[in-house]
């Protein structure tokens, strides 16, 4: 997994435009040092919606308002949760320190590798559909109406701590930072 | 000592998975297995059942989940682990032989700072409350399991030591790369582990008993305690999204007989194996005696740690211990302290550990300061930001155990003396929280003169550590630096006295080494001369500046020269761009690229056009030959830096310069300030602006906002003081006081944490009616600034510098 030059411009607001010289040295090396930091995760389950939710075990996941909107006419949805690690905060915070420069280019980085892992965990749920099925797109928690509240369902569900070391913090953050938690519905037809 | 009294001899056996026998038995995703104590007890007693019958010694109880941070079941705490305990007690009755039930500790499903925002005392009280809960009911070891971050597995262990007297056994649940979630090494367990004196170690869940014989092997070298291994039934797979495991019992077994020739002699199996694989592993291993003994035993080795790295003390080589966080003598670092300003500390560590520092010593010594406090808030920050261990360098006791409790690893402690005060104040603190701790040559009646003396006061520390069971190697010897110029012996009895603790004691050396040159000229020289003597002399660890290139070289140049750097590559690595003539700053200049620092308009200067590239080390040797050319500092600053940024940030605000262009010529402005302010004499016209105080909210760990505008701000001229992140509206206010802040900026990310936003605003202006508060982050507005109070509202980096100019003018 990696990241390359014009995908990471873009998470600095640059738009189209994509580094050169002496910033493109930059974002390279940092790229190449961030690689080595990150312990990508994932973790998804398949559950199904019946009366407006999905629920296991005593948990329920409202889905209503705009999350109910964006999921009309699915009878199933994945949640799914991917990190790239608590490596690369630390790599972060390091690089942080002593440049402002590297700071931005640091955290780009971690966004435009976090965009990559959960397109790859999307393919990875698509290869598992049944014939006929397929995927809309994903949608987080603190989206729309969906309450930021509902990380605390979605990562209990996927059991996250443990299976992919993400958690909540008492502010409902996920931690390591560059994690992202969704749910995908499933339609047929 | 085994962790159980029948143990001695032969391999004990543990059980296999629980939760997912409970999940083949009904439990859903989501649901609270430690409830099934209550809801379901026969399905879980018959769990513990067939793994006594299959041969378990030791079964772990269904309290895996069972602490208060993680627990939110509908029934009381204690009355889940007293029942889960209750089930295997009833199990084991049922069987021959003597059977033992350990209490099952989890994590808290909380990551702890930094990584997290969880409290390692918080931490530390859920467990506590636990392991209370358990011992009470009965349990007969502690099994701490799973951990995947090092500091948290600390919190554990000590928990467990400090609220029961049970056996302690803990094991780490490792990636696929052997390290921990948060990073920590094979080594790095080991070492943290033994310090805190645990009875047996190892590794559980992660993979297959297959993938962690590598790993085996490494703790088997790194450890002399008994190691256990629980490992899954291979990989997880998923599934139609099911996480399902594969590995048979046969398959199984083979494998952990492997991991038993390697050294581990407690075994059983974590997620995905049954019953039926702890029968096949029994049978396999029911005969066989205890095959770590079979493992030769390891040299003894010093080896400190941080959450993520163990670096080793080494007899035959040498290490640097980086001496810049101390504020003795140093004027900044006294300032930075006393403000609270972590920004300055923190970018003294990181630059002594980009230098090739091995571990930083940490000292915040300033009279008035509260030492406990401010010692542990320092050490924590710099853990933050480095994965470098520490030496946690202190004489206030209360300062040291405060700090070595919170310290992530195992730490180096400096330091203990021959004073009877000073050994028991330090050395039952490094028995109880582990560490290595150095050990001062002075006692009472001052310092030996002679090298013999000094060797015996060492002697007397060693014999003392043992009473608390410290072994020679949890010592590093330092025989006390003192000034040439004041003694003329000085440096032959420090390198005797090196060589006697070495071949008398056996035990390791550091030294202050720079202190020899005190009172002379030319320091450096005279430093760097004699540091290669005491390497020559087998110094360990030498307590130098990192920073310091004549150190650095003298350092390489040892190792390269006695076989340590053994193919030279380090040493070529240094020196590749090496070259006789060439001057520093030349080669500063030479790093950048000439080309783009060509000025384009006939007019512009070197410098400008060097800040509008971002060309740091090119402004920076612009700024100097024009200071060089007769250039007065101050028409350096307002005809070629200001309006050098003045470009670019016009650039900003039309959207023709992005964001990291931006900061690139901020760089490389304050690369080129620097320069002119060292030339300037003090409180000259272009003084410092500010203070202005910084901080990112309480409850929010994101920062990078808030780093972008510290680097903006200090590279535009103002004086930053940044109180880092999560930060409460009390500490807010009170460092805006003292300081006499006019401006502070506050940063929060989410929604959830502009309420603290709102809070610190309305104190600011309750407590501080002339401070003005300026705010940004991402979900911000200006009308919603408006809207809790603050005064102004920056949009982005460059709008905090528009308004800091504004109002600091």
């Amino acid at each position: 997994m990696t990241a390359d030059l014009a995908e990471i411009a873009r998470y600095m607001r640059m738009g189209r435009s994509v580094p050169d010289g002496e910033l493109a040295e930059r974002v390279t090396r940092l790229r190449d040092d961030a690689l080595k930091a990150i312990r990508p995760a994932q973790a998804w389950r398949r559950f199904p919606i019946a009366e407006g939710a999905i629920a296991s075990g005593g948990l329920r996941l409202e889905i209503s308002g705009t999350l109910g909107r964006h999921l009309v006419g699915c009878q199933a949805a994945c949640l799914a949760c991917g990190t790239i690690g608590a490596g690369f905060d630390a790599f972060q915070r390091r690089a942080s320190v002593s440049s402002g420069v590297d700071a931005l280019i640091v955290q780009a980085i971690g966004a435009a590798l976090i965009e990559k892992l959960m397109d790859r965990l999307e393919d990875e749920i698509r290869v598992s559909l049944d014939k006929g099925e397929s995927l809309v797109s994903r949608y987080s928690p603190g989206y729309g109406d969906f309450p930021l509240a509902a990380q605390r369902v979605v990562l209990a569900l996927l059991d996250a701590p443990r299976t992919v070391g993400v958690s909540l913090t008492d502010t409902l953050l996920m931690v390591p930072s560059k994690s992202v938690s969704a749910i995908i519905g499933i339609t047929k037809g | 000592m085994s962790i159980i009294p029948s143990g001695d001899g032969r391999i004990i056996f543990l059980d296999g998975g629980m939760g997912t026998q409970l999940q083949a038995k009904g439990l859903q995703p989501g649901e609270v297995p430690e409830l099934w104590n209550l809801s379901h007890p026969a399905d879980v007693r018959a769990v513990h059942e067939a793994y006594f019958a299959a041969g378990a010694d030791i079964v772990y109880a269904n309290t895996f989940g069972a602490n208060s941070a993680k627990y939110h079941g509908n029934a009381p705490l204690a009355d889940v682990i007293a029942a889960g305990i209750a089930l295997a007690r009833e199990a084991a009755s049922g069987t021959n032989g003597r059977r033992f039930v350990a209490l099952d500790v989890g994590p808290t499903g909380r990551l702890l700072k930094p990584a997290g925002d969880f409290e390692f005392d918080a931490a530390y009280d859920a467990f506590a409350e636990q392991v209370q809960i358990g011992a009470k009911a009965g349990a007969d070891l502690v099994v701490i399991e799973t951990m995947g971050d090092a500091y948290e597995l600390k919190a554990a262990v000590l928990a467990a030591k400090e609220n029961a007297t049970l056996p302690i056994l803990a094991t780490v649940a490792l990636g696929e790369d052997g390290k921990l979630l948060t990073g920590a090494s094979v080594e790095c367990v080991a070492a943290l582990l033994e310090g805190l004196r645990v009875d047996a170690l190892g590794f559980n869940c992660g993979f297959g008993p297959d993938r962690m014989l590598p790993f085996v092997k490494r703790l088997a070298a790194a450890t002399s305690l008994p190691i256990a291994v629980k490992p899954n039934a291979g990989l997880p797979q998923v599934k139609d999204g099911r996480t399902v495991f594969t590995v048979g019992p046969e398959e199984f077994a083979r494998d952990v007989a492997a991991l038993a020739d390697a050294g581990a002699s407690i075994v059983g199996g974590c997620c995905g194996t049954t019953p039926a694989h702890i029968a096949a592993v029994q049978e396999s291993l029911g005969c066989v005696l205890k095959a770590h003994s079979t493992v030769p035993p390891q040299p003894p080795r010093t080896v400190v740690t941080s959450g993520s790295r163990a670096v080793e003390i080494p007899f035959d080589d040498t290490i640097i211990i980086g001496e810049r966080i101390n504020p003795t003598g140093k004027k900044k670092l006294k300032a930075a302290l006393a403000e609270g300003d972590v920004a300055y500390v923190l970018r003294e560590a990181v630059a002594q550990s980009e230098a090739g520092a091995h571990i930083l010593d940490v000292n915040v010594g300033v009279p008035g300061l509260d030492e406990p406090a401010v010692l542990d808030a320092t050490v924590q920050a710099v853990q933050s930001v480095t994965d470098l261990p520490l030496q946690i360098d202190t004489s206030d006791p209360r300062a040291l155990e405060r700090t070595l409790r919170h310290y992530n690893g195992k730490a180096l402690v400096n330091s203990v003396n021959g004073k009877e005060e000073s050994m028991t104040a330090v050395l039952p603190l490094v028995a109880k929280y582990g560490g290595a701790v150095v050990a001062l040559t002075l006692d009472e009646t001052g310092i030996p003169p002679a090298a013999e003396g000094r060797v015996a006061i060492a002697r007397k520390i060693l014999a003392r550590g043992a009473e608390y069971g410290l072994k020679p190697s949890d010592f590093v010897v330092d025989v006390l630096c003192l000034a040439v110029s004041a003694d003329a012996q000085s440096a032959n009895v420090i390198l005797e006295a090196m060589r006697k603790v070495r071949t008398e004691l056996g035990c390791r050396t550091c030294l202050g080494v720079s202190n020899i040159s005190f009172g002379l000229p030319a320091r450096p020289l005279l430093n760097a001369a004699f540091y290669t003597m005491a390497l020559a002399n087998g110094l360990s660890a030498g307590i130098v500046n990192p920073l310091a290139a004549d150190m650095m070289t003298a350092f390489r140049a040892f190792r390269a020269l006695t076989a340590k750097d053994r193919t030279c590559s380090n040493w070529i690595a240094a020196f590749t761009d090496w070259s006789p003539a060439m001057p520093v700053s030349s080669r500063l200049a030479a790093s950048g690229t000439p080309s783009s620092a060509k000025p384009e308009a006939g007019n512009e200067s070197a410098l400008s056009a060097s800040i509008r590239h971002g060309l740091k080390a090119d402004a920076a040797a612009a700024a100097k030959t024009a200071l060089e050319g007769g250039s007065k500092p101050l028409d350096v600053i307002n005809k070629s830096i200001v309006p050098a940024l003045e470009t670019v940030g016009k650039g900003f605000e039309s959207g023709r310069v992005f964001l990291p262009q931006l900061l690139m010529a901020a760089e490389a402005a304050g690369a080129a300030f620097d320069v002119v302010r060292s030339a300037m004499p003090a409180h000259d016209g272009a003084a410092v602006k500010g203070p202005i105080v910084i901080a990112t909210v309480k409850g929010d760990i994101h920062d990078i906002g808030k780093n972008i505008c510290r680097a903006l701000l200090e590279n535009y001229g103002f004086k930053v003081i940044d109180l880092g992140r999560d930060v409460p509206p009390e500490r807010i206010v009170e460092t805006a006081r003292r300081e006499k802040a006019r401006l502070v900026g506050l940063s929060a990310l989410m929604t959830t944490t502009v309420c603290f936003m709102e809070e610190t605003v309305k104190l600011l202006h309750e407590k501080l009616p002339d401070c003005k508060v300026t705010v940004g982050g991402a979900v911000l507005t200006a009308d919603y600034a408006a809207k809790i109070g603050a005064d102004h509202y920056s949009k982005d980096a460059m709008g905090l510098v528009r308004y800091a100019e504004l109002l600091f003018q």
